[in-house]
């Protein structure tokens, strides 16, 4: 959906899919809007990348694509968080199993991964498994598990080469090994990269990080590295998982498929989040939904209530 | 070597063109999606002041018992206008909502929580009415006013009586450890130190920014969030359908909400 020019209230926080018609709007035959929409932007912006790209690079050297028209580079947000809702009805709703949903959902994962790499977002978290999940049929688990460890082994070394750093947050005791050696080999093998750090979340929940930020905690002051009056908010965020990434708290976050909760999801981090809930399923949220995302952030007016922790 | 020059400046001209003409389509095509959008936000708009004028029958009466618990988070900046948030808390009981918490960053309305009870009659806190055991009384609305104290502070010092908790058992090995860090203990304690009220099933956000600007986030993993706009174009249409938005909605999450009448915290 393209970005509303008129200054209208924005309180009603569902915004319509356009991928159904709406009513007097005219549709030729053989096109839906959808196809309306996404070639003709592609295709203009193919001609400005290509005067473009050339010239810019951000300071790392890297290759940066100009903006979509409507968006500012300083008011970017560092960190972009995204609970990727909706694979499985997407599949449904095309009668297809629960794995093409998946598979799809990886795909759009991509791009977004792309093209925050483009316009310069220094971090993006992925809730791509979270604890509540282990209740899914085993199938579907094992699945997912799978689904992971095969986009992990296949994008390791574009992830190398396009300088994307990636971290694995949540509880791995229950991960299988051989995901567990695979995660580690990629943290390894990706720990220097600056150019964008992709953080998945993977059997994680909010509440989750903060228990075990306590327990690292009561480790250290068990060793004497700290006394107990010595701890405030402060320490525990020096623990929670997100403490891998210089931007540990999310500017952003996307929620797709229409539902309107974090679902335990950063829960420490998330107090001063713009919190942007998109009506289409994940495998149907593309550059145009996350350029509508990004534009209801940066219009915003943001203030922190006076603290910001 | 002429020519060839010649030929690759036409291509340049044609293709710079080319590249005009499909930005004055996408523009114009961008200008025609607006155009049938902005009749969308109207529509949007008329619907909240139909609902406020009670000529839409759905939003009428309809059951608000689903909505067991409601969150209000105001933003710093407006939470002084407390006429409007009486007035606020006034459409809410006109609804049938019983059990509403009240926050903003600061604390101010927990320090105007007597003079907002005042005006709203019959109106009581929640805690005082779980202690006297009136919390299925129909007839009395409950209020709870929290504030970033009750959020990540309240979560250090739970933190810190489990802490205390540890290093007095004297114990060093793993079990021990894992059988006092855990999200249960976590939630006991911080009902033991003050702020553990009850999950609200719909967290409404009144101010400039989308974000709930620190509600104790222990309470809300599976709330329903919605962003409300400045609480000064507050309007009882858009407030009416909201609620019977959530009314309406099946989540599929987990274990949803704190048993109001399980509560174990003495104040």
């Amino acid at each position: 959906m393209l970005s509303l020019r008129f200054a209208i209230p924005t309180a009603n926080t569902f915004i319509p899919t356009k991928t159904k018609p709406k009513p007097g709007l005219v549709v030729q035959s053989g096109w839906n809007q959808t196809d309306l929409l996404s070639s003709l932007p592609r295709r203009c912006e193919s001609y400005k990348l290509q005067a473009a790209t050339a010239d810019l690079t951000d300071g790392r050297g890297a290759s940066v694509a100009e903006l979509p028209e409507g968006l500012s580079r300083e008011l970017m947000p560092k960190h972009v968080a995204v609970i990727m809702d909706g694979n499985g009805r997407w599949a449904r709703q095309k009668g297809l199993p629960a794995s093409a949903g998946h598979e799809a959902g990886v795909k759009s994962l991509r791009e977004m991964v792309e093209l925050c790499g483009q316009w310069g977002i220094q971090v993006l978290t992925v809730f791509a498994f979270s604890t509540e999940n282990w209740i899914r049929p085993k199938v579907e688990v094992d699945f997912l598990l799978s689904l992971f460890e095969r986009a992990l082994k296949t994008e390791m070394e574009s992830f190398r080469k396009s300088g994307i750093r990636i971290s694995i947050i949540g509880d791995s005791s229950k991960l299988p090994t051989s995901l567990l050696g695979l995660i580690n080999e990629v943290e390894e093998t990706t720990k220097n990269n600056t150019r964008l750090q992709l953080i998945v979340a993977v059997s994680y929940s909010g509440k989750y990080d903060v228990v075990q930020a306590c327990r690292s905690i009561a480790e250290r002051a068990k060793d004497g590295q700290i006394q107990l009056e010595d701890i405030n908010e402060s320490l525990i965020e020096q623990e929670l998982e997100t403490n891998c990434t210089e931007y540990p708290y999310p500017d952003l976050l996307i929620r797709t498929s229409g539902e309107l909760r974090v679902s335990n999801f950063l829960l420490w981090q998330l107090a001063y989040t713009e919190l942007f809930f998109a009506q289409e399923l994940w495998p149907d949220f593309g550059k145009e939904e996350f350029v509508e995302a990004l534009s209801s952030y940066q219009q915003r007016q943001r203030r922190y209530g006076g603290r910001h922790s | 070597m002429d020519f060839n020059k010649e030929s690759q400046m036409s291509c340049s001209w044609y293709a710079q063109i080319e590249n005009r003409l499909l930005q004055l389509l996408w523009h114009l095509i961008h200008v025609t999606i607006d155009l049938c959008y902005f009749p969308l936000g109207i529509a949007d708009v008329l619907e909240s002041y139909l609902i406020s004028w009670g000529l839409l029958g759905r939003y009428k009466s309809f059951n608000v018992t689903k909505l067991r618990y409601l969150a209000i988070v105001v933003d710093s900046e407006e939470v002084y206008r407390t006429s409007k948030i009486i007035k606020l808390l006034q459409w809410l009981e006109a609804v049938g909502i019983k059990h509403v918490c009240l926050y903003d960053n600061e604390g101010v309305l927990k320090k105007s929580k007597d003079f907002i009870l005042e005006k709203l009659d019959g109106t009581i806190l929640f805690w005082d009415a779980h202690e006297n055991d009136v919390l299925s009384d129909r007839q009395h609305m409950t209020l709870e006013f929290v504030s970033f104290s009750d959020g990540k502070e309240a979560v250090v010092k739970a933190a810190n009586v489990l802490f205390m908790k540890y290093s007095k058992s004297g114990a060093t090995d793993q079990n021990q450890k894992d059988k006092i860090f855990t999200e249960s203990q976590m939630s006991n304690t911080l009902i033991t130190v003050g702020s553990g009220g009850p999950k609200p099933d719909l967290l409404l956000v009144y101010g400039p920014a989308r974000c709930h600007l620190g509600f104790p986030a222990w309470r809300i993993p599976y709330t329903e969030i919605v962003h409300m706009g400045p609480l000064k174009s507050m309007n009882y249409g858009s407030l009416v359908k909201a609620i019977y938005k959530f009314t309406m909605v099946q989540p599929n999450y987990g274990k949803l909400f704190f048993d109001l009448h399980c509560c174990v915290c003495k104040h």
